[in-house]
């Protein structure tokens, strides 16, 4: 005999579930259930009132499980749960049966049918909240203050953002001057404002900031804890090393610029250089262009070095992404050096054109300004090679029906993509997975393009992926925003569906440990010496694969247990009346 | 209220800013136009490059945003107005628009939607097929409630001078609820049959389809609802109410302002009986209006809908005294109709001959056997008693019958179907004529002598005035003359007996609200208020009476509140541009009896509509006001939740900062004509594709429109509407590209056997994934062919030539045959934001997005300060930058409230 004290409430919902299930019939059969005190049947579970009969019913009767049979939990579960917590009932006990999208509307044309299932649904739903047992809700306080690694543009503008809401910020960059490859930079598309300049701007606002500390040549080597709470430990390039204390992470690394292979494209011939080696050479120009002393006439730009690669001999282990900056920084480019000499050819051998959105417009601007468009294909690549003293690029004109044409350049610009930073300290501490792209990977690409399965750690910039600059401060704001919101409020609260070790059971065999993707579990000794599995709570997530691999039984998941998912079963599978 | 954010639009931007920064702990106030939040993105199949399912990583966000005890949702409202007020606050003025759904109540559950009558192009499936009036937006909509679309009273209902809802019988008609159609007019009006023949129906003058090749016929709508009703009901399905009322009600005259009255006085419980002079019941239906156009037993089934409610009618019993009736009654209504001929005061008026037409039609139509074989009859006047009294002369067999009539054709006031009904019959219409002396033999009438008449300036009524030419007199033999020159009520003995009070008009004088006489608990209406007017004004009397002296007999606050107001008329014009897909619809061709069967017979004259041309008439109505009042969700709702009259409402609200996420709109495919979009059935959007291959697809397959037949060679056209100045849009999408490939491996499940050609100028395949994605497409087999398409063709077979510069090729002109052609169509902003700032300007790039002041390093800072832009409103954006973007304007919005709260500590 059950000493539980269950409350069912089977809705109509209004002929939703009652004009194919005979919910009558339901509460009959349900009622004589073991432990079920209060069966009730309203039209709207949902409303007002029959929650508050619900609540009346937890009182009087003294419930200690609830079970409303009605829609998808996705619609009502915290509907319910909140029902439930109102009455003073812990809302883990309570248990949602989908009655309407998994048997009144599954199974229209069968009511003898249909009535039969919702009565095993509906016993299995009495079965798991027999055996509920009352949870809570992990309550993790959290740090407020952010580690910011990477002072580029990115990390510079986080830190700024931060220090804005009120949240502590240590900015670490691993070289001696902060600002990255922007700092470096002159005009910038699309708004033709000197990277330099940006730069200094975030610089000098960081440093007058009170909540803000900031440390160059410095790196993270160590970090502990979890979510809210992290503990970390920063080295100097003097070796000394500082601990912070955390909530929140904001990776901001950046990138490093391809480096061409050699003999890829002429690499390595006089005249052949890459794209941040032109852009440096026009941002220092005054007039036209001048290289080894001599000016230069006629340029040629080869696009998508080091970008959409197929694997050949050359590039075993290719690039195969598009780094989405490039087209758009060359024809700007472009228009700076026609800028300072109008007379200037420039050839744009290119594969796709990929100046999105309005920097469209600037593509448009170049071509006016004389700049001629050759496309190739990526099986038919143009060449480079020197004869004589000259450069010259070859290439097949498509559009003319194949025609070979030579182009004689003095300046050859590769147009050299974003790659991955190396760097595999910061991604062993911080246990980041990579994408295939070897960029740091978010959580879904669509959603949560900020977040990572290490909850509380945020990628932003083009440590995530290429970016320009205005695209990677953005990001860098989303990482500040996510941040925020998990620390401004003082904790976080986490689902208490984890997993728990029978410590009696446990052996220690490691499977478990094994099998977790969260790094969750850990080995532990117990005052007797012996050996177990122990879950850190703030790091599981309840996905539950520990538990099917321990041979001991010694592992479970709240909320899910074995005999709470054996109960239920047992229910849907036995004769319904 | 106060909220700490106002975000505009809760697409996946809005949510994405709303969830962040309610996640902080600032209260949001998240405004939405549509019934659901989710924006365009929960209308997708898929997103690139994951091919994740849209509904599944949309819904939950759309959840969570609706729980979020920080985020406040109104759905179904629009911004109106945002102030900055001196000290930096928004103060935000927002209209509630009107569910007609009790949202508290609405459980989701579609009864309504089922029920509903009226078809609306579906916009969240891209018009590709219909909603209703009645809707819940889409299947993961959130709020899951249904919402009512009105857009105000349809131009016939509004027009109609008794309220009945014209529009929802149309639409009940063609719906094939004839019953109810039936049901709905009998809640006004008692006697629909009567009514369906006799009404002028001033709604077929209003109604939109009139602008077009011919209104709707309403009133042979009407009158096929009640023949078809009255066909399988030989008398009411109704009997007395049970709620019964010890109170009594008398009712002077069986017109159909009496009837009326008498039909919602009964129904209210009321002990009610009418006092009917005439020797049958039914007043002007009766005794003037001629068999041939109202069938007798017509009237009496019309009739037994009132006496069914246990009305009990003493006919052939005349009141002369309202005042002595009240003694017996608790109240009175007098709707005795205007029975009274007026006179032409001429020279030989008293002859025998020379008779009233009214007066005429009356002993006819009381079976008085008159015979005009071989005699002249002269109708004077113009109006539908003047046709009338014409069309039974002929009838009883006139060898001649003219009807004269001082204004021209233009003034006269019968209906013009009637008129050319009795020129059909061979009646004679002299305009411009007029008698002015009768002329007879032994005290009978022989000869009448007229005048021409020419116009001069107008009259009071607008008309102009009929003069006299001097010595154009001619005689003529006539044998009878009927005057109809107007009729008036005849009072006289209530003036005398009851001290009444009547107005210049000899009508009496009421209360223009509760339509009280000047004697308490006497009511008056139709004719006798009005003077001589129309059926369905008196119904309008007769119910209007009815609910005042229901009040006035239960002793409530009298007169109370004022009679509910239908919505506002609305606009045939905007109701015709709403309706950009009306077919073209002609008209039913009105069918009457021959004019060889019509004589010497009263057999009636306009034939009924079939069944079939009932629906087909119905189905060319617009649906001007969106919902029709049909009010069939009303009875199907299980919650009771539907209420017609909720209205619009105004809040006002204040906010710190504010977020505008409107997002985009998608590029009018119309406007690149060359394409066919709109013309050839076969030419659709991407938009619609993505519909098409969505999870909540209309249909179950991949199918092209034009005859269902599932496509196996599909070409999408890059670029439409996107970098290309022709239509003022240089920039690129963005997305296009993208989501074209993404159809692409879509279809290619779908369609395993279709070919694919992406025509396109530059494959912009730049975001993380995207050029991987792009490469899988292209080894999946699409075939990607680089050039514009200029022009679009389509063949007898719905097939299209698809006309492009083959760049690869050598840059020749080139065509090529596909059976569906998608339009990759771009995005632009939607700009509906950027007027709603009082006293501020918000800054706007030339192509209408939104500026960022400070793109480079202040993502979503707009001109005017705590007003930031998240998402595509300020360029377009894919839906990761979307998210990052929105994700800084959240992050801008919380720093620009915290300083704030900072600087004024």
């Amino acid at each position: 005999m059950s000493d539980r004290r269950i409350g069912v409430f089977i809705c109509h919902c209004g002929g939703n579930i009652s004009d194919y299930v005979d919910v009558e019939k339901v509460k009959e059969e349900v009622a004589k259930e073991d432990g079920v005190v209060v069966a009730e049947t309203p039209m709207f579970a949902c409303s007002d009132a029959s929650q508050q009969q619900m609540i009346d019913a937890i009182k009087e009767q003294n419930l200690d499980g609830l079970v409303v049979a009605s829609c998808s939990p996705k619609l009502h579960l915290m509907t319910f749960r909140a029902t439930a917590e109102r009455a003073g009932l812990n809302p883990y006990r309570y248990v949602q049966v989908n009655l309407r999208e998994q048997d009144s509307w599954a199974h229209r044309d069968d009511m003898k049918a249909a009535t039969d299932k919702g009565i095993r649904l509906v016993k299995a739903g009495v079965a798991r909240a027999s055996l509920s047992d009352p949870l809570k809700q992990l309550r993790i306080e959290t740090k407020p203050g952010v580690l910011v690694i990477g002072a580029g543009v990115a990390g510079l503008r986080a830190a700024l953002a931060l220090s804005d809401m009120g949240l502590a910020v240590t900015l670490i960059e691993k070289e001696k001057e902060v600002g990255g490859w922007t700092a470096g930079l002159g005009e910038t598309f699309p708004n033709d404002r000197p990277g330099s300049e940006l730069v200094s701007k975030l610089e000098k606002d960081v440093r007058s900031r009170d909540n803000i500390t900031l440390f160059t040549e410095c790196e993270l080597v160590e970090k502990s804890g979890s979510i809210g709470d992290f503990n970390l430990k920063l080295q100097q390039s003097n070796g000394d090393t500082i601990s912070i204390n955390v909530g929140a992470i904001v990776v901001a690394t950046g990138f490093d610029n391809y480096k061409p292979k050699e003999d890829e494209y002429g690499n390595g011939l006089d005249g052949v250089i890459t794209l941040p080696e032109f852009k440096k050479m026009v941002d220092e120009s005054t007039g036209p262009l001048v290289y080894k002393g001599k000016r230069v006439k006629t340029i040629a730009y080869i696009y998508c070095v080091g970008s959409r690669q197929a694997e050949s001999e050359l590039h075993p282990e290719p690039n195969t992404y598009c780094s989405r900056y490039c087209c758009s920084s060359t024809v700007h480019t472009a228009i700076l050096a026609n800028n300072l000499d109008p007379e200037l050819n420039q050839y744009h051998l290119f594969r796709d054109m990929r100046t999105y959105g309005k920097y469209e417009l600037l593509y448009e601007k170049a071509g006016r300004k004389g700049s001629v468009f050759v496309r190739f294909e990526e099986n038919d690549p143009p060449t480079v090679e020197k004869q004589g003293k000259d450069l010259v690029v070859t290439t097949v004109d498509r559009l003319t029906g194949g025609d070979k044409i030579a182009i004689g350049a003095d300046l050859v610009v590769l147009v050299t993509g974003m790659v991955p930073r190396e760097n595999p300290k910061l991604v062993d501490v911080l246990k980041l997975p990579l994408g295939r792209d070897g960029f740091f990977n978010e959580i879904h690409p669509k959603l949560r393009p900020v977040e990572t399965v290490i909850d509380g750690v945020f990628i932003v910039g083009v440590a995530q992926g290429p970016k320009s600059i205005a695209e990677s401060v953005a990001s860098a704001l989303d990482g500040v925003a996510k941040s925020g919101a998990l620390l401004l409020k003082g904790y976080v609260d986490l689902e208490p569906f984890i997993a728990v070790v029978d410590n009696a059971k446990c052996t220690w065999c490691g499977a478990c440990a094994e099998a977790c993707p969260y790094g969750a579990i850990e080995q532990v000794t117990l005052d007797g010496g012996k050996q177990v599995a122990q879950i850190v709570p703030s790091l599981c997530k309840g996905g539950g694969p520990c538990v099917p691999v321990c041979d001991q039984d010694a592992i479970e998941i709240k909320g899910y247990t074995n005999a709470q998912i054996t109960a239920t079963i047992d229910a849907l599978i036995r004769k319904a009346m | 209220m106060n909220y700490d954010v106002l975000i505009v639009g809760a697409g996946i931007a809005g949510m994405e800013s709303a969830l962040t920064l309610g996640d902080m702990g600032y209260k949001v106030l998240l405004v939405e136009k549509e019934p659901s939040v989710g924006g365009k993105m929960i209308l997708l199949s898929k997103v690139f490059p994951t091919l994740d399912c849209a509904s599944c990583i949309s819904t939950p966000k759309m959840a969570a945003t609706a729980h979020h005890p920080n985020v406040t949702i109104r759905n179904y409202s629009e911004v109106e107005e945002i102030e900055r007020q001196p000290d930096g606050e928004f103060r935000v003025k927002l209209k509630v628009k009107s569910t007609f759904v009790d949202q508290a109540a609405c459980t989701g559950c579609s009864e309504c939607e089922h029920a509903c009558t009226v078809a609306i192009a579906d916009e969240f499936n891209f018009d590709l097929t219909a909603r209703r009036a009645a809707y819940i937006a889409f299947p993961q909509a959130v709020p899951k409630k249904a919402v009512i679309e009105r857009h105000g009273t349809s131009p016939c209902s509004f027009t109609c001078p008794a309220g009945i809802k014209a529009h929802g019988y149309v639409s009940l008609i063609r719906s094939g609820k004839f019953d109810e159609a039936h049901d709905l007019i009998m809640q006004v009006a008692p006697i629909p049959a009567s009514l369906g023949r006799t009404c002028f129906a001033p709604c077929e003058g209003e109604c939109s389809r009139g602008k077009l090749e011919g209104p709707v016929p309403i009133r042979l709508l009407k009158r096929f609802a009640a023949d078809h009703y009255y066909e399988d009901h030989d008398k009411p399905s109704y009997g007395p109410p049970e709620k019964k009322s010890d109170k009594k009600v008398a009712i002077v005259g069986s017109g159909p302002a009496g009837l009326t009255a008498a039909y919602h006085l009964a129904q209210n419980g009321y002990q009610v009986t009418i006092f009917e002079a005439a020797d049958k019941p039914g007043g002007m239906l009766r005794l003037s209006i001629p068999a041939y156009r109202l069938p007798k037993d017509v009237l009496d089934r019309d009739i037994t809908n009132i006496t069914s409610l246990g009305v009990e009618i003493k006919t052939g019993h005349r009141i002369d005294s309202l005042s002595e009736l009240k003694k017996d009654f608790d109240a009175v209504f007098a709707g005795c109709g205007a029975m009274q001929d007026i006179k032409m005061k001429l020279e030989g008026s008293e002859l025998d001959g020379v008779e009233g037409a009214l007066t005429f039609l009356m002993k006819v139509n009381s079976g008085e056997k008159i015979d005009l074989s071989g005699k002249t009859v002269m109708v004077v006047g113009g109006g539908n008693v003047a046709i009338d009294s014409a069309r039974v002369a002929v009838r009883l067999g006139a060898k001649k019958v003219i009807i004269q009539y001082r204004r021209s054709r233009a003034e006269m006031p019968a209906l013009d179907a009637e008129i050319q009904d009795a020129i059909d019959e061979g009646v004679e219409i002299q305009y411009l004529k007029t008698p002015v002396r009768f002329l007879g033999q032994g005290g009978k009438l022989d000869t009448v002598e007229s005048v021409t008449m020419k116009l001069g300036e107008p009259d009071d009524s607008g008309r102009r005035r009929p003069v006299p030419i001097e010595g154009s007199e001619s005689k003529m033999h006539v044998d009878l003359c009927a005057v109809a020159i107007g009729q008036r009520p005849d009072l006289s003995s209530f003036a005398e007996k009851d001290k009444v009070s009547l107005t210049r008009y000899n009508t009496f004088e009421v209360d223009s609200t509760t339509l009280e006489t000047n004697i308490a608990g006497v009511f008056a209406g139709g004719d006798v208020v009005s003077g001589p007017a129309s059926v369905v004004e008196a119904i309008n009397a007769g119910m209007h009476a009815a609910e005042y002296m229901r009040r006035y007999l239960e002793g409530e606050e009298y007169p109370g509140k004022a009679l509910e107001k239908p919505l506002p008329v609305v606009s045939a014009d905007d109701v015709i541009k709403r309706q950009k897909q009306h077919h073209e619809l002609q008209p039913v061709k009105g069918k009457h009896l021959p004019v060889s069967q019509r004589l010497g017979n009263f057999n009636e004259v306009e034939q009924p509509l079939t069944e079939e041309e009932a629906r087909y008439s119905g189905s060319r109505c617009l649906d001007c006001g969106g919902c029709s009042q049909c009010g069939e969700c009303i009875k199907a709702c299980p919650a009771g939740a539907i209420s017609m009259d909720m209205r619009d409402r105004v809040e006002d609200d204040h906010a710190s900062t504010v977020i505008l996420a409107t997002g985009f709109e998608l590029f009018d495919a119309k406007l690149k004509e060359t394409y066919g979009y709109g013309r050839y059935p076969n030419v659709i959007t991407a938009m619609q594709m993505d519909r098409i291959l969505a999870p909540t697809r209309p249909y179950n397959n991949a199918l092209r429109p034009s005859d269902g037949k599932r496509p196996d060679n599909i070409a999408y056209v890059l670029c439409t509407g996107s970098r290309d100045h022709t239509v003022n849009n240089p920039l690129c999408s963005r997305v296009c590209c993208m989501y074209s490939i993404k159809q692409s491996q879509l279809i290619m499940g779908a369609l395993p056997m279709a070919d694919i050609t992406i025509y396109y100028m530059d494959i912009r395949a730049f975001g993380k994934g995207y050029e991987e994605f792009f490469k899988q497409a292209h080894d999946m087999g699409v075939y990607f062919v680089k050039g514009r398409v200029s022009e679009i063709d389509e063949k007898d077979d719905g097939n299209l030539v698809v006309t492009y510069e083959d760049i690869e090729g050598g840059g020749g002109r080139k065509q090529a045959e596909h059976d569906l052609v998608v339009l990759s169509v771009g995005l632009l902003p939607n700009t509906s934001a950027l007027g709603l700032f009082k006293g501020d300007r918000l800054e706007v790039d030339p192509y209408s997005y939104i500026q960022e002041v400070d793109e480079d390093i202040d993502p979503g800072r707009t001109s005017i300060p705590g007003v930031f832009a998240a998402g595509s409103v300020s360029a377009i954006r894919d839906i990761p930058d979307t998210i990052l973007h929105s994700g800084a304007a959240a992050a801008q919005a919380a720093a620009y409230i915290e300083s704030k709260k900072r600087s004024s500590k």
